[in-house]
C-alpha cells in the first residue's frame, strides 16, 4: 500500500482523505456532510494507536467540533500551518479588511524576522488552505511558533508588546518539543504554565522540560 | 455567548485574590476573590452555548473532595476542555494559598 505522508503529521497539520464512510455511524449529520463537501480534517494533539492520528471535524458553526481518528494510510494531502504561510493566499483574501486579516498582514513581516518557523492555525488557515469559509469578522488570528529550544520569557514579552498593536486579537501558541503553551501566558512570568501534551494539559515550570517534570 | 451561574457550600472567606490562565482558544481565565461566609459562587461566562450541565460536572466532582473558603470565582472561557478547566482552577487556589 502506498501513503503520500512526507512526514509524520503534527497538530493543527490539516490533512486530505477521511471520506465519510470512515466516520462512525453515530457520528453528527454535520460532520458527514464536512467530510462529504472534501473538507480537510485537523490534527489533535491526543493519543492515537499505531497506524492512526486523531483528527478533529470542523462543521460551519462555532460549536460544530467533532473529535476522531483518521488512518494515516488514508492521507491523500497534508498541509502545515507553515505552508500556509508560505502560499501566501491572504494577500488576495476577498475581506482583507476583517481584523484577522489586517492583523496578519501587519504581524507577518515581523515574525518571518523572528527567527522561528511560524504558521496560520485556526479559522483562517483552515480557510486559507482550502478554500471553504470559515473566517468571521470577529474571528481571532491564531498562530503557531515552532520553538524547538527554550525562548526567554523577555523575548516572548517583546514579541507580545508587538503583537499587542495588531488591530485584531492574535493568539499565538508556543510550539515546543513536549506540546504547547500561549506566548502570552510564557510572556507573564506565572510560577507554572499550562502545556498542552498529547496526554493531555499539564501545569509545569519548564515547558520545554515537561516530560521530565510530570513524572516529578 | 452564555452567562451560567453556580453556587456550592463553602467555609470561611479567603484572604487574597488571584487571576489565572490565559484569553485564547481552548483555555479560560479564572479570577477569585474573597466571598461571603458559607458560599462560593461561580459565574462563567462561555463562547460555547448548552454547557451548563458539563460545568456542573466538572465543579461537582472538583469541589467533593475539599472544603473550599467562601469564594466568589468568575471565570472567562474560551471553548476549554474539562482537563483545562481544572487545571486552571487548581492552579488558581494554589496562588490563593500563597497569596
Amino acid at each position: 500500500m502506498t501513503t503520500n505522508i512526507v512526514s509524520m503529521p503534527r497538530p493543527h497539520d490539516l490533512l486530505w482523505g477521511m471520506t465519510a464512510e470512515q466516520l462512525a455511524a453515530d457520528a453528527p449529520a454535520w460532520a458527514h456532510a464536512a467530510l462529504r463537501r472534501y473538507a480537510p480534517v485537523v490534527v489533535r494533539r491526543a493519543p492515537a494507536e499505531p497506524g492512526w492520528i486523531a483528527v478533529g471535524i470542523r462543521g460551519q458553526a462555532r460549536e460544530q467540533r467533532f473529535a476522531t481518528w483518521m488512518r494515516l494510510d488514508a492521507i491523500r494531502r497534508q498541509v502545515s500551518p507553515e505552508a500556509i504561510v508560505r502560499a501566501g493566499r491572504w494577500h488576495a483574501h476577498a475581506r482583507p479588511q476583517w481584523p484577522a486579516l489586517r492583523a496578519l498582514a501587519q504581524v507577518a513581516p515581523r515574525l518571518a524576522e523572528c527567527g522561528l518557523a511560524w504558521g496560520v492555525t485556526g479559522s483562517l488557515g483552515f480557510e486559507l488552505a482550502s478554500g471553504l469559509p470559515a473566517v468571521h469578522p470577529a474571528s481571532d488570528l491564531d498562530l503557531l511558533l515552532r520553538a524547538p529550544q527554550p525562548v526567554s520569557r523577555a523575548w516572548a514579552q517583546a514579541l507580545c508588546a508587538q503583537l499587542d498593536g495588531a488591530p485584531g486579537r492574535i493568539d499565538v501558541q508556543l510550539e515546543t518539543p513536549c506540546g504547547a503553551l500561549a506566548l502570552r501566558e510564557w510572556a507573564k512570568g506565572a510560577a507554572r504554565v499550562l502545556l498542552k501534551t498529547a496526554s493531555g494539559p499539564l501545569l509545569v515550570g519548564d515547558p520545554w522540560a515537561a516530560a521530565r517534570q510530570a513524572v516529578a | 455567548m452564555e452567562t451560567l451561574s453556580f453556587e456550592f457550600p463553602a467555609g470561611q472567606p479567603a484572604q487574597g485574590r488571584a487571576l489565572v490562565g490565559c484569553v485564547g482558544s481552548g483555555d479560560l481565565e479564572v479570577l477569585l476573590e474573597p466571598g461571603s461566609v458559607g458560599s462560593l459562587t461561580i459565574q462563567v461566562v462561555t463562547s460555547v452555548n448548552g454547557s451548563a450541565a458539563r460545568w456542573q460536572q466538572v465543579f461537582e466532582r472538583m469541589f467533593r473532595a475539599q472544603s473550599l473558603p467562601a469564594l466568589n470565582i468568575s471565570i472567562h472561557d474560551f471553548g476549554a476542555t474539562p482537563g483545562v478547566v481544572r487545571l486552571r482552577l487548581e492552579q488558581g487556589l494554589e496562588e490563593l494559598s500563597h497569596a
